[in-house]
């Protein structure tokens, strides 16, 4: 058992180690350009019919919308290219040969690099995130000092109780919204999702032949995915009008193929409304058992395929 | 019943005794004492190895090996010859337990190819090997080693004595990205011989390497069969399997067609050769001649002819001859 763990573990690291020196991590280095550079711009533009405090709303809600939405789809596209090429490179290279000849099972062949990817994905995300939040504390930066320009104009205004009461209201109401902690679950539900995606991209490569095939069968699970719960809600929740076998249908769907959508309460979080640590929970379960059924299912056809 | 009683299988004996009108049934299971000595299991030894692929578009079956009897014994160097699509790769690929027999049966000493023990027991250089450009020489044997279990100062160890044993010290530290053809071909020597194994499969070893590299491949299966290995290795350049090998096998369309030791196979049985260190004079032919005409010889039965050196040895010789351009102990002041 523990000579197994260290084998997957040992792969996984291969994996981790061929990634960062193959330079995957450089699009991390776009992924900050962009997002600095995108905070900066909105930073300096004017919204009209908007006082200080909303202009700072809209310039924080930007960015928290934009590095969110920068982190799922760099770490996207990083997860997903570098699952479809695992096993067709291996292939390839017939390095997959020199390793299934050695005392590895398949299944621990096939752990390893997928837990090699989990950590690549980890690891993206983790530095995405840091310079999510180094933006956000510029931007936190920025807000005060621009309230203690308005307030500055009028030199006595700390004699004044009520505007002293005024700016410190202000201050709190910038660190609330740039060290928000909701964040937090944000960027978790984001990378279940990239692992959830990982696991189907990994399951089609197991009998994929080739790197395009993984790549695109992926991407139309991923869009599915995303629309399955609207479908399932128009033609289950329709009850008569749905015919047996769009209900079916909708239903077998709903098996196969993860529920994408329901990962959009990232957008909820985003707007500024709560959600619990008990429905993010609930969610990152779905992933976990989803996860597991499809690496069982990876296993067993890696396990059959012919090398 | 003679295949169920055979060394190779563990016999037992099985009484069940089901009594009428019960679910629970006696089972008593009494292993047989095996009265004749057993014998050492073969190193690889396939039984009816099959392996077809369907080609469905076509509504054909491809049959890529086709009924492989083959006994190899442990210690001994096995040369696999034959054409392009001949087998040798399926062969080595089905004692590996990478692919799956359609029929028939193989097994690594004694074991089922697929098993952890059977993989413990051998090492494989697949042809045209690339490996993981971005490791180094030291971290490809690193990798492996800990793959098959070896850690710590042991693997340490074991990675000094494989980089000498290969001759990579200039590669240690080199990504793999930037070998040779010949540097890659050693450095999967190396990985193949990482945890120790007493069987080798070489896939092609010698494919696109130099001729000065290829003699030196050659040189290592000598000394792992030194070192008591058993070696079963493809090759094209039968002159090196001349070299090397104890007993070959010749494939054909996926078919076993010749097998037998070296010296079975190449051995002239109705001539003798006498080799003379100088060339023989016309009298010194002449009177041999006579000579051997008075043991009961016949004079036509006679041929004078000069041995020739193969281009390979002619080529080793050459280039061996030539001084290193490095000079090993720069001049000090």
């Amino acid at each position: 058992m523990i000579s197994s763990l260290n084998r997957i573990i040992v792969i996984g690291r291969n994996t981790l180690t061929e990634a960062v020196r193959q330079k995957v991590l450089n699009v991390l280095l776009i992924f900050s350009l962009v997002l600095v550079g995108s905070s900066v711009s909105v930073s300096q533009l004017a919204t009209p019919g908007l006082d200080s405090a909303g202009m700072f709303d809209a310039q924080i809600k930007f960015v928290k919308d934009f590095g969110c939405g920068a982190i799922g789809l760099f770490g996207f596209c990083i997860a997903l290219l570098s699952t479809a090429q695992l096993i067709p490179q291996e292939l390839h290279n017939r390095t997959i040969y020199t390793i299934l000849a050695k005392p590895v099972r398949r299944s621990e062949f096939l752990l390893g690099k997928f837990f090699g990817i989990v950590l690549l994905v980890a690891l993206c995300v983790a530095l995405m995130s840091l310079a999510f939040a180094a933006t956000l504390y510029w931007q936190e930066v920025q807000g005060i000092h621009a309230t203690d320009a308005i307030y500055n104009q009028n030199p006595n205004w700390r004699a004044n109780p009520d505007a002293v009461n005024a700016y410190n209201h202000e201050i709190q109401e910038i660190v609330q919204q740039t060290r928000d902690p909701q964040l937090i679950e944000a960027v978790l539900l984001i990378f279940a999702k990239l692992i959830l995606t990982t696991g189907i991209a990994l399951l089609i490569s197991t009998f994929a032949t080739s790197s395009i095939f993984t790549i695109i069968t992926t991407f139309m699970i991923y869009l599915i995915g995303h629309m399955e719960s609207t479908a399932r809600e128009f033609w289950l929740a329709s009850g008569a009008s749905a015919s047996i076998w769009q209900s079916s249908l909708v239903g077998f769907i709903s098996l196969l193929i993860p529920d994408m959508n329901s990962f959009t309460i990232v957008d909820e979080i985003l707007a500024g409304n709560k959600v619990p640590w008990s429905h993010v929970m609930n969610l990152l379960g779905y992933a976990d058992v989803y996860l597991i059924v499809v690496l069982a299912v990876s296993i067993v056809i890696f396990d059959y395929r012919e090398i | 019943m003679a295949a169920l009683l055979s060394p190779k299988h563990t016999p037992y004996f099985l009484f069940v005794h089901f009594p009428i009108g019960k679910k629970v049934s006696i089972i008593k299971i009494r292993r047989m004492e095996a009265s004749a000595p057993v014998a050492a299991p073969f190193a690889a030894e396939t039984m009816g190895l099959t392996k077809r692929y369907p080609l469905t578009w076509k509504r054909k079956v491809l049959v890529a090996l086709d009924h492989l009897d083959l006994q190899i014994h442990p210690g001994e160097v096995f040369g696999l010859l034959g054409p392009n699509g001949s087998g040798k790769s399926t062969t080595l690929k089905l004692l590996l337990g990478l692919i799956v027999p359609s029929e028939g049966e193989a097994r690594i000493f004694g074991l089922p190819t697929d098993s952890l023990e059977a993989r413990r027991r051998v090492g494989f250089l697949p042809e045209n090997p690339y490996f993981y450009g971005f490791l180094n020489g030291d971290e490809t044997l690193r990798f492996y080693g800990k793959l098959c279990g070896v850690t710590g100062p042991k693997l340490d160890q074991r990675i000094e004595e494989l980089i000498d044993l290969v001759g990579l010290q200039n590669g240690r530290e080199r990504p793999l990205r930037s070998y040779s053809k010949g540097m890659l071909q050693r450095i999967g020597l190396a990985q193949a011989l990482i945890h120790d194994p007493d069987l080798l499969f070489l896939d092609e070893p010698t494919a696109g390497v130099d001729p000065l590299g290829s003699a030196q491949i050659r040189d290592l299966i000598l000394r792992l069969k030194k070192m008591g290995k058993t070696v079963i290795f493809s090759s094209h350049l039968l002159e090196q399997v001349q070299e090397v090998a104890d007993r070959v096998a010749i494939f054909s369309l996926g078919k076993k067609v010749l097998e037998g030791s070296l010296e079975s196979l190449l051995t002239e049985s109705r001539s003798t050769q006498i080799n003379f260190p100088a060339e023989l004079s016309a009298e010194q032919q002449q009177r041999l001649r006579e000579a051997l005409g008075q043991a009961g010889i016949e004079a036509r039965d006679i041929h004078f002819t000069r041995p020739h050196l193969s281009l390979e040895q002619l080529y080793l010789r050459t280039v061996q001859a030539q001084p290193d351009p490095t000079p090993k102990n720069p001049a000090g002041p």
